[in-house]
């Protein structure tokens, strides 16, 4: 999408042909322009300093020798993932659907980094920096932070691999924070600095970038000036059909299957349902492989298109707290969390 | 229309990406070069704001991707840029170089099909004297087009030059470096630095005179 700095899509149809996203298709997303192009291994330190007692400088071999090393399958999405669909149309990245993967992520747990460098009673919030530095002095240095009690959780990895590889350069190389079911954004990349804070962070990534109103819609009307915003913070629970393209052709008469995935910030997928008709009637679908709560769950479904008929397929994922997706687009001024049915056109000849 | 810009461009950065990633064994230095930036801003009035205020951080295709945007939100993003992030344009060029912006806004360009780096380079032969340009013509250019980084006088310290990283290069120093080097950067620009391509706006006799500026600068 962009090079400098780089901003590269997942082709959709790479969500069909596998349910992890391989790594040298992942998509990516950098803010800053100025990202090494030279890191070693050897000499790379993470730091865990601030509120805390025992200040650690920790290299590579360190941490994958002294904690114990956690693996999770998690869905790494972008809170402006599908932005391009907005109307009326935002600002921003002007992303497909494609601004999401999904992978296994191994590493240490955040906590454990966190116990060992023993944080002071003081602690509140914890702040991730990592080698990506703004062009221009006056550009604010990108970093996110979390609230204590989610940087605690035990699924919150400090990851070195992504599907079973050291993590490509583009991708963080050789450190990345991994949030499961949070949006990307908190998931810093090349992550060599971690903070421990008394009080809540006021770089500008946190408190003005990555903003949604309020409301618990998260909407608003165009033109309308926010009031108050909270973070992005968490996903919220999609479905895509992955193996059909809008205004594909299929052959009619016979039984068809749908794939397709799901996923939510994490409670997980109870059911997802299907529909041929723009959505007047639904079906039931088979739910496949369970790879865990925070992963792509694939589904499927069958039914027999008649020749000459245009059918308008959409899916609908409702997760293990009965939340589901929306019937109709939210609409908020910088385009994210979008999470409302998706329709694919197809013909049948 | 819009996914196949989105293949293409994937297609066409990963290939770059890929094949430059030198090593995956983690024992190595891992390194990897960015690709220069596919799109310029095309020439019309107003293009030399957007060429010194806008590509200092991010390439082009920031402002090429934008769906139609209204002049007010396009002065509001100029403001952001400037408020936020620190672009140094000043208040009285905002407004010309909204005109521009939105003479460009939704204007389709597609990214060559082949990496520019791999584009066989127009200038022809490494001879030093070969290069016989008019530098009067060559001030003229340079201050249309090069001061807001490099300064009046080329020392790497125009209005920004020093704060970006790496900084904007000092031009009188350039004593060593062989009149095709320099060439080619203009031309090309600089992957991965605020440094853009002049080649859709300075044709082969003005580089030549902007080189020839360029020898006469002294430190
Ligand atoms: C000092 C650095 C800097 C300069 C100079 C700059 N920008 Fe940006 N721009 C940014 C940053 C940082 C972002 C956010 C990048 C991201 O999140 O990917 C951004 C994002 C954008 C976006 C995406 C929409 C948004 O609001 O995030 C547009 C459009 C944009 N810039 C246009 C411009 C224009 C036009 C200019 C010239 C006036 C300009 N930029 C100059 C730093 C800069
Ligand atoms: C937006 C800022 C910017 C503008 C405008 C700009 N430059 Fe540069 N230029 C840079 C930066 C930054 C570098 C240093 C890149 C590096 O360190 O690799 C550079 C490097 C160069 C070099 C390479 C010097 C060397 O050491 O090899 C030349 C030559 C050059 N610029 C010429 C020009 C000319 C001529 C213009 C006007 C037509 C121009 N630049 C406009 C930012 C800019």
């Amino acid at each position: 999408m962009t090079t400098r700095p780089p901003q590269l899509e997942t082709p959709f149809s790479i969500f069909h042909e596998s349910i992890f996203t391989p790594n040298d298709a992942f998509f990516v997303r950098w803010h800053l322009a100025n990202i090494p192009q030279k890191i070693d291994p050897d000499t790379f330190r993470l730091t865990i300093r601030g509120r805390v007692n025992h200040p650690l400088s920790l290299n590579l071999h360190e941490l994958k020798t002294q904690f114990e090393q956690m693996e999770i399958a998690a869905v790494c999405q972008c809170a402006g993932n599908s932005r391009g669909f907005f109307q009326p149309r935002v600002p921003g990245g002007q992303w497909g659907n494609g601004a999401m993967g999904n992978a296994k992520w191994k590493g240490v747990r955040l906590r454990d980094l966190l116990q060992k460098a023993d944080m002071k009673e003081d602690a509140r919030h914890v702040r991730f920096d990592g080698l990506d530095q703004p062009v221009a002095e006056a550009t604010p240095d990108f970093q996110k932070s979390l609230g204590l009690n989610d940087a605690l959780h035990e699924e919150v990895l400090v990851a070195h691999s992504m599907n079973g590889e050291s993590l490509p350069m583009l991708n963080g190389f050789p450190l990345r924070l991994v949030v499961p079911g949070w949006f990307a954004t908190y998931w810093v990349k090349m992550l060599n600095d971690i903070e421990v804070l008394n009080e809540a962070d006021q770089n500008f990534w946190t408190t003005k970038a990555y903003r949604l109103p309020a409301d618990p819609c998260h909407c608003a009307r165009p033109g309308e000036m926010l009031t108050s915003t909270v973070p992005t913070g968490k996903m919220a629970v999609r479905s895509f059909i992955t193996n059909v393209e809008n205004d594909q052709t299929v052959t009619g008469g016979k039984v068809f299957d749908i794939k397709g995935i799901a996923f939510d910030q994490g409670y997980g997928i109870d059911r997802v349902l299907f529909s041929m008709d723009g959505g007047q009637q639904w079906q039931s679908t088979r739910l496949g492989t369970d790879y865990g709560d925070f992963s792509f769950r694939p589904w499927e479904a069958q039914f027999i298109p008649e020749t000459g008929r245009s059918y308008r397929l959409q899916s609908l994922a409702i997760n293990r707290i009965g939340e589901s997706q929306r019937f109709s687009p939210r609409w908020n001024p910088s385009g994210y969390l979008r999470n409302a049915i998706e329709t694919v056109t197809i013909h049948a000849i | 229309m819009r996914v196949s810009f989105f293949l293409s461009v994937w297609l066409l950065v990963t290939i770059i990406f890929c094949g430059q990633v030198v090593a995956k064994n983690p024992e190595e230095i891992l390194t990897f070069k960015l690709p220069s930036d596919p799109i310029s801003f095309q020439p019309a009035p107003g293009s030399q704001l957007a060429n010194n205020y806008c590509l200092i951080c991010h390439s082009a295709e920031y402002i090429y991707m934008q769906p139609p945007h209204p002049r007010e939100l396009w002065t509001e993003i100029v403001h952001k840029m400037k408020e936020s992030f620190g672009c140094p344009i000043p208040d009285e060029q905002i407004s010309p170089l909204v005109d521009y912006l939105l003479s460009q806004n939704s204007i389709q360009i597609s990214p060559p099909t082949h990496s520019v780096q791999s584009e066989a380079p127009e200038i022809i032969a490494d001879q030093p004297q070969s290069f016989p340009g008019d530098p009067r013509n060559g001030k003229v250019l340079y201050e249309r087009h090069c001061p807001t980084c490099h300064g009046a006088g080329g020392k790497g310290d125009g209005l920004i030059g020093q704060s970006l990283v790496p900084p904007a290069a000092n031009l009188t120093l350039l004593r060593e470096k062989s009149d095709t080097s320099i060439l080619d950067t203009i031309r090309n620009g600089r992957p991965g630095t605020a440094m853009p391509s002049w080649k859709d706006y300075l044709n082969h006799s003005e580089l030549n005179d902007l080189l020839s500026y360029i020898r006469t600068l002294s430190p």
